[in-house]
């Protein structure tokens, strides 16, 4: 297990290291350097080459990437080009609220798609398994911004039920009640858009076991229906939904930028793109790497959960059999 | 024995079908594909409704008398069918209908030209780093894992902030963006081929292993390929919808879905029904690339497990169009 | 006379599909005397499991049903119980093992608590007592170390431990009939005679009956007291087992016997295969089902599906053959041979 853990970990680490090689490198790949923009435009050749020299950028490629490096490693993502504020002050309070909105917006589509996924592998082809199939369609062929922009119009425009953007009305910063009117809809536009994937998803994997000789083995014993399905196929059907959850909860985070945007909640994926308009660099570096790094945290935690749930998977070595 | 044969062999008694003659030539698997593909209601609505936006895109100039660019402030929110605008004019006084058809240029031509180039790509890379294996392999692998650890939006988003919102880079960064399953495809057919016996015996003969593995290869995995290219086409007219939404994609004068669908969020407190034409266009054309899709895949393989098959196309799109 | 612990009468089983009901087994009769192993024996398709499946009721599970005739064990029927009393004589009354042993284990249990699981359900036992008997169970069914196995995941064991293991499971609770579904198929050849032997033994020991289901005339052999045939969903000969080695008397049993190695031709001759296949449920032919491959097929036999003849006391075969030979006791003349037997 903990050899398990090193060696992934180590994998982690390396394809942590190509990122910032890979970011490092697009960013100075674009068209007359990176920070070219970023110079105040009008300024004499020399004044720049002063403020370039500030910035470090004339030094070799390579050595800049190491002075970023270990700046990075110290927990000093920089400045911002416009205003030289830290970056991180710009950074942390965005992803406390696509955590807020993530998580919420998560769970409650876990708590649906799930029971209902299982629901469906019992009544395959019943009305709710069509509708069902029918959301997953609709749901892959619709652009999730659109759908956003629709339900502002239906109910914040015409019925005014709920605020249309933001995550606080003015002078209500801070209240809980405000923030849950101002979650309900973007929650809704994510947790319906990922919720025909899980609900198929589960009902795929349960039909799967449904289908397992153990599950007839424990009909034969003359355990109930229900039973059967909610002990015997279930804990074997989560094995891969849980995975797979795990695999997308960093997708997941990052999914939101649309819904962000369209709702002006101001989290992380909203201020990517902000960012990249502003084309400061550096911030979009530092995301980037952030997002990475989650996505690569989520990936090994699904690898850990799988041992955990599954008794078949042992980690380090081969599963072999005695006797 | 004729299509219409094969199609009732089900019932035909075991004696009748006994008495029948084997077939000389059997139809070759194109042939027999497209008969299953035309049977299939989705696929079949899938492809007429493709069609018709093809006939759109390429006749549009004939179809509207209007520019799409063309501003006007006289003529600015006019109601649909005045003055024979189809479906009115937006806020600058330019006609709505025009802009749909143009902007169904710009999405097809993104959606196909993305299929295309990343199926070069990909079967390039899958085959090279199959037939070669060893550190070509592994570097490409890692590769793959950088880039599966930076959701592909935001992965867009930045290329786009660095070189600039070109449509031609739009197109190169979503084909940069989408190589990965290709390649992964055709990397498998490559090492399942390398072991082959003809393989063996080619090399013994002295004919260059690449190219006997590489026809092989188009022969055997060239109906898989298809079927991931055409999910392709729908998954980048969706991110091309997003970019431009986010204003990151197609810039005016230029349209498209996307940015019309940014606009028609800042004015829909006057006109709402705007944003709802350019999401229905998006939802249809990639419904339909999807069912003909799903189409394709069935007439195929009609052996590989439905579950299964569907479960991995699923979370495919799933997460295609997601992030 | 012995008493009769089973008996099914007329079943016609199948299944329910888009392209409406597909009969998996018609008419089907056999009856299993308490301590009697019965053995059906057939190729696959022939419709052996799924009359395993409708006397279980687990049928139902499958889009299947029972269509028609009756299933009386002890005196009760079975055909028309709902499920929630089905549960009651599943695992408790009538237990039942499977072809696979590997996949008929749930593999997030320990075995421990898949055998109490079923002592816990029918013999109202707490969790602690139920986990003892468990390891008795594995201790009677000849896994040794039980205490430790009980405590492992099916993953950890052979095949051969874990085919022991679902006959633990399966006689935890004392069953009154046994219904092996091909139990030695997925096994070695040498396992297998130690898992008939284990069945053997322990029939003796608790006075269950069997019913044997199986594609191989071997273990029908060692096992049988009787022998029921299936072709294509229909039961085609039925005798005591001495009686149908001693004197197959369906061309279909004939031709079995003859593809076995070893039981019947000498040595060197090459063996005997019967020509063609086992027809589809949805392609049946007229007449009797076995005509296309049988080698004495006559016209009537392309026209009439052929009612059981008795052959000798308690053999009856379903062959036209045994018309000409006066049409023996078992055969009222009527015009409508379905109903005869």
């Amino acid at each position: 297990m903990t050899e398990f853990i090193i060696r992934r970990t180590l994998q982690s680490v390396l394809v942590l290291f190509l990122i910032t090689l890979v970011t490092f490198g697009l960013i100075h790949a674009a068209p007359g350097g990176p920070f070219q923009m970023m110079l105040a435009p009008g300024l004499s050749p020399e004044a720049m080459e002063i403020q370039a020299h500030n910035m470090g950028l004339d030094k070799p490629l390579p050595m800049q990437y190491l002075h970023w490096l270990g700046n990075l490693l110290q927990g000093d993502l920089g400045y911002t080009f416009k205003n030289h504020v830290p970056i991180g002050d710009i950074i942390w309070p965005t992803v406390k609220n696509t955590f807020v909105l993530m998580s919420v917006a998560w769970l409650l589509t876990l708590l649906i798609a799930i029971p209902w996924g299982i629901y469906n592998s019992t009544k395959v082809y019943s009305l709710s398994d069509q509708s069902a199939s029918f959301i997953s369609y609709i749901g892959f062929a619709m652009p999730t911004f659109w759908f956003g922009i629709i339900l502002q119009q239906i109910f914040s425009i015409k019925l005014d039920w709920f605020p249309l953007s933001d995550m606080y009305s003015m002078d209500k910063e801070g209240q809980i009640g405000d923030l849950m009117m101002h979650l309900i809809l973007p929650v809704t536009v994510l947790t319906l858009s990922f919720l025909a994937g899980y609900v198929k998803y589960s009902r795929a994997s349960m039909l799967e076991v449904l289908d397992q000789d153990y599950i007839r083995t424990a009909r034969a014993k003359g355990v109930r229906e229900g039973k059967v399905v909610y002990k015997h196929a279930l804990r074997n059907a989560l094995i891969p939904v849980i995975t797979i959850i795990a695999l997308d909860l960093p997708l997941l985070v990052a999914g939101a930028a649309l819904t962000e945007n369209v709702f002006n909640w101001p989290g992380m994926g909203r201020l990517f793109v902000q960012m990249a308009v502003a084309r400061e660099y550096s911030v979009l570096m530092a995301i980037t790497l952030l997002i990475a790094v989650i996505v690569i945290i989520g990936n090994l935690l699904a690898d850990l959960l799988y041992a955990v749930v599954d008794p078949r998977v042992q980690l380090g070595r081969k599963g072999g059999r005695s006797a | 024995m004729s299509e219409a044969n094969l199609q009732t062999s089900a019932v035909i008694p075991q004696v009748e079908v006994q008495s029948v003659k084997p077939l000389k030539r059997p139809p070759g698997p194109w042939r027999t594909a497209w008969s299953k593909f035309r049977r299939n209601p989705y696929a079949m609505s899938g492809l007429v409704i493709l069609s018709i936006f093809v006939f759109g895109a390429l006749f549009a100039p004939w179809l509207t008398k209007y520019d799409p660019a063309k501003i006007d402030l006289m003529f600015a929110n006019l109601k649909a069918g005045t003055d024979g605008h189809l479906l009115g004019t937006d806020e600058m006084g330019r006609d709505i209908f025009a802009r749909l058809l143009y902007s169904a240029r710009i999405s097809l031509t993104v959606g196909f030209s993305v299929a295309i180039g990343s199926v070069l790509i990909g079967t390039m890379v899958g085959a090279i780093s199959g037939f070669f294996g060893g550190f070509i392999d592994t570097c490409f692998m890692r590769l793959v894992d950088v880039m599966n650890s930076i959701p592909l939006l935001f992965l867009n988003i930045l290329v786009l902030a660095i070189f600039g919102t070109e449509f031609r880079y739009m197109i190169i960064v979503l084909i940069l963006t989408s190589w990965m399953s290709v390649a992964r495809l055709v990397r498998g057919t490559f090492l399942q081929l390398r072991e082959m016996q003809y393989v063996e015996a080619a090399r013994a003969i002295g004919v260059s292993n690449f190219g006997i593995i590489f026809r092989h290869l188009l022969r055997n995995s060239s109906f898989p390929i298809i079927v991931n290219a055409t999910l392709m086409v729908g998954a980048a007219i969706l991110s091309e919808s997003a970019l431009s939404y986010l204003g990151l994609g197609i810039q005016a004068p230029q349209t498209s879905w996307g940015l019309m669908l940014s606009n028609a969020q800042e004015f829909m407190l006057v006109d709402p029904l705007q944003a709802v034409y350019p999401g229905i266009c998006i939802l249809v054309v990639v419904l339909a690339v999807n069912f003909i899709g799903d189409g394709i895949q069935d007439s195929l393989n009609p052996r590989q497990k439905m579950s299964e098959r569907r479960l991995d196309r699923w979370r495919k799109s799933f997460l295609k169009s997601k992030i | 006379m012995a008493e009769k612990l089973l008996e099914i009468e007329n079943l016609t089983a199948g299944f329910l599909t888009q392209s409406g009901t597909v009969k998996a087994t018609e008419k089907v009769s056999l009856s299993i005397n308490k301590g009697q192993t019965v053995c059906l024996v057939g190729e696959s398709g022939s419709g052996k499991s799924v009359t395993s499946l409708a006397i279980m009721r687990l049928i139902d599970y499958n889009s299947g049903a029972i269509l028609e005739g009756s299933i009386k064990f002890q005196g009760d029927e079975l055909a028309k119980r709902s499920q929630d009393d089905m549960i009651r004589v599943r695992g408790n009354k009538i237990a039942m093992i499977f072809q696979d042993p590997m996949s008929s284990l749930n593999p997030v249990y320990t075995i421990g608590d898949q055998i109490a699981e079923s002592i816990m359900l029918h013999r109202k036992k707490s969790k602690k007592e139920a986990r003892k008997i468990a390891v008795d169970m594995l201790r009677m069914v000849g896994i040794p170390a039980p205490e430790i196995r009980a405590k492992q995941y099916p993953h950890e064991l052979s095949g051969g431990m874990c085919q022991r293991v679902v006959i633990a499971i399966a006689l935890a609770c004392d069953p009154d009939l046994l219904i092996a579904d091909e139990p030695t198929t997925a096994l070695d050849v040498t396992v297998q005679a130690q898992i008939l032997d284990l069945l053997r033994g322990l029939q003796q020991e608790l006075g269950m009956s069997i019913l044997l289901i199986t594609h191989d005339m071997g273990v029908a052999a060692e096992m049988a007291d009787r022998i029921a045939v299936m072709y294509a969903g229909i039961i085609v000969e039925e005798g005591s087992a001495r009686d149908v080695f001693a004197r197959p008397s369906h061309p279909y049993t004939e031709g079995l016997l003859k593809s076995v190695p070893g039981l019947e031709g000498s040595r060197g001759e090459e063996l005997y295969t019967i020509k063609g296949n086992i027809p589809g449920l949805s392609q049946l032919p007229e007449g009797c089902r076995f005509h296309p491959r049988c080698p004495h097929a006559k016209d009537i036999c392309r026209q009439q599906a052929p009612p059981a003849f008795s052959v000798s006391e308690g053999h009856q075969a379903s062959c036209w053959m045994y018309m000409d030979e006066g049409g023996a006791a078992a055969w009222k003349l009527e015009s409508n041979p379905e109903v005869s037997r």
